[in-house]
């Protein structure tokens, strides 16, 4: 039993191994000069190719998103569990259908609720 | 498929969805008290006409509709009632969110009696979520400072006491290969004792979950969350959190490690132990932290770490007795009904009192024997009671437990409990002293609504009944604990 996680442990020293050295290879072979170092602007920008980066990445989002983001998961859930429904609905047969219908039923109220509470109006 | 059986949770799920769709539409937020009321007693009416049939099995095996389930449901369905009545005064203040509060109650309520009838890890981790998280939202209500740290202080701490408790599952799983609680008690047994020592994880991952159940029943070393939440919550919610909340962690422990590691005798040795060195060091912090205390909230948080400690050695009892006895459950079960009644009651008069205060701290309370005396002495009856003096409930409560234990061989344990109940007479008692012997700071009586008073008078009730005539509720008690599927 306890042998089984030697292999574990194996695997466990190689990937560290692994991670290490491919971390500090660039550095030795700087160090014995094989690599040369000329910076120049372009070269140490964070893309050195690609689209020019416009302002920071600390962009603000209105939290208004998070009614949305919060509505689209109770959506989601209700489509992850319907499609293995569909597929399964004959065998399931009046209970299933009748069950998908009452849980269809709660998402909906859900729903309701948002939309007296005036969640879906963009003011 | 029996869903007649399922009736109780149908119902309160349904008012709860009226309840929400209802508060949308009408204007008098009074109705929905009346309505919430109405769900919990419907669905108590369904679990009293299944009360004393045998024992059955829904949704193929995962949850239990047995004589313990009921018995908590039952529990559990007259807690909520009592708090949504001692609610009315306190949510009347919010202009807004009334019909989410009574809506997220009954959801809790929900999510606790699927944890007491749970067998099936899955499930436990379900009902146990769909609980907490009605609960995270339901501490934060107050939205002041302090009520947001708390709530999110809860839901931090709640989520990783879930991981742990779903790495402790996934553990348990991978060693036995099932889900459900019958099956894996069968694939346990089958393993013999050295296949047992050489998987160490079966025995971690059993830790494990003792330590995500632990942070449920506020049992220490897990129950850093308690004071900051008890103090920063809703006093009903506070009341709620530490009756129901707690009474459920109790039930789920109790299913789990009866039914699926239970036997065999040696394991069942091993966690009996776990729980009484547990139950010790809860008691003792509990008792001596609680004494510094100034805010009464605080001093019944701390109160009820001690009180989980109490209870754990019921825990400890049913770990140490063989499977037949049932001296340990039954008195388990007895003793939570009688907490839960008596920490009601507590709360109840301090929603009353700290309504007129609007302070929850214990020197303000100077007086009140003068000012308002049926709240104080309700106030006084439940404090003795978690005392554990006759003759109210509290003291039937410890007498079955401990001679429970001793009958066990834990007497260390007892000892050490009794030494723990001499030390909290002494916090308890000086609310008693402040309350009847200081000098009120103002003549102004306390008012109260008809629904908090009906709410305090049922609760002090019951605790002077199991005080008085415990037989019966034993009897009751001991029916439940007979009774499990698997």
């Amino acid at each position: 039993m306890l042998a089984n996680y030697g292999y574990i442990g194996l695997l466990l020293v190689v990937a560290i191994f692994f991670a290490v050295t491919t971390l500090l290879l660039p550095l030795f072979l700087r160090f014995i000069h094989i690599v040369p170092h000329k910076p120049n602007p372009i070269k140490s920008s964070t893309y050195e190719c690609g689209m020019e980066t416009i302002g920071k990445a600390w962009v603000q989002f209105n939290f208004r998103y998070y009614f949305y983001a919060l509505m689209f998961i109770a959506l989601d859930v209700l489509v992850v569990f319907l499609y293995p429904w569909a597929v399964e609905l004959r065998k399931l047969g009046l209970f299933g259908f009748i069950g998908m219908l009452v849980f269809t039923f709660i998402i909906v109220v859900g729903y309701i609720y948002a939309w007296r509470k005036k969640v879906l109006e963009w003011k | 498929m029996n869903l007649e059986l399922f009736l109780p949770e149908l119902t309160l799920a349904a008012f709860a969805i009226i309840v929400i769709l209802l508060d949308l539409v009408i204007q008098r937020k009074g109705w929905l008290v009346v309505v919430s009321l109405a769900g919990v007693v419907v669905a108590a009416g369904f679990t009293i006409i299944m009360w004393g049939g045998s024992s059955q099995a829904i949704f193929n095996n995962m949850l239990a509709v047995d004589n313990f389930a009921l018995f908590f449901k039952l529990l559990f369905l007259a807690i909520a009632a009592l708090v949504i009545l001692a609610s009315v005064d306190y949510v009347s203040k919010f202009t807004r969110f009334q019909g989410e509060y009574h809506a997220l109650v009954l959801l809790s309520a929900l999510g606790m009696m699927l944890m007491a009838a749970t067998a099936e890890l899955i499930s436990i981790y379900i009902a146990l979520e769909l609980t907490s998280i009605s609960l995270y939202v339901l501490v934060g209500f107050l939205k002041d400072p302090k009520s947001t740290e708390a709530s999110l202080k809860y839901l931090l701490l709640g989520a990783v006491a879930s991981a742990v408790l779903l790495f402790g599952m996934a553990l348990v799983f991978g060693f036995t290969g099932k889900t459900q609680l019958g099956e894996i008690a069968q694939a346990i047994q089958a393993l013999s004792l050295s296949g047992v020592l050489a998987s160490p994880g079966l025995i971690l991952g059993i830790v494990l979950m003792i330590a995500g159940f632990g942070f449920k029943i506020a049992a220490v070393p897990f129950h850093m969350w308690v004071p900051d939440v008890y103090e920063g919550a809703p006093t009903p919610i506070t009341a709620y959190l530490s009756v129901a909340s707690k009474a459920a962690g109790f039930a789920i422990i109790l299913r789990v490690f009866y039914s699926a590691f239970g036997l065999p005798q040696w394991l069942s040795l091993d966690w009996g132990m776990l729980f009484a060195v547990l139950a010790a060091i809860g008691m003792t912090l509990g008792n001596v932290v609680a004494i510094p205390q100034t805010n009464i909230k605080r001093m019944l948080g701390y109160s009820s770490i001690a009180q989980a400690g109490y209870l754990m050695v019921g825990l400890a009892t049913v770990g140490f007795s063989p499977a037949a006895d049932i001296v340990g459950r039954s008195s388990l079960l007895f003793f939570l009904a009688s907490y839960a009644l008596t920490n009601l009651g507590a709360f109840t008069a301090i929603i009353a009192i700290s309504n007129k205060l609007d302070s929850d701290l214990i020197q303000d309370y100077s007086g009140m024997g003068k000012r308002a005396p049926l709240l104080a002495l309700a106030l006084t009856l439940c404090l003795i009671s978690l005392i554990g003096l006759p003759p109210a409930a509290g003291f039937m409560a410890k007498f079955y437990i401990f001679s429970g234990a001793v009958q066990h061989g834990l007497l260390w344990l007892v000892v050490i409990a009794v030494i723990n109940s001499v030390i909290s007479a002494y916090y308890y008692l000086r609310v008693v002293k402040v309350m009847w012997l200081g000098e009120p700071a103002s003549e102004e009586k306390v008012p109260s609504s008809g629904a908090l008073r009906l709410a305090l008078s049922l609760s002090c009730l019951g605790v002077l009944l199991l005080g008085i005539i415990p037989g019966y509720i034993m009897k009751l008690a001991e029916v439940a604990a007979k009774m499990f599927v698997f």
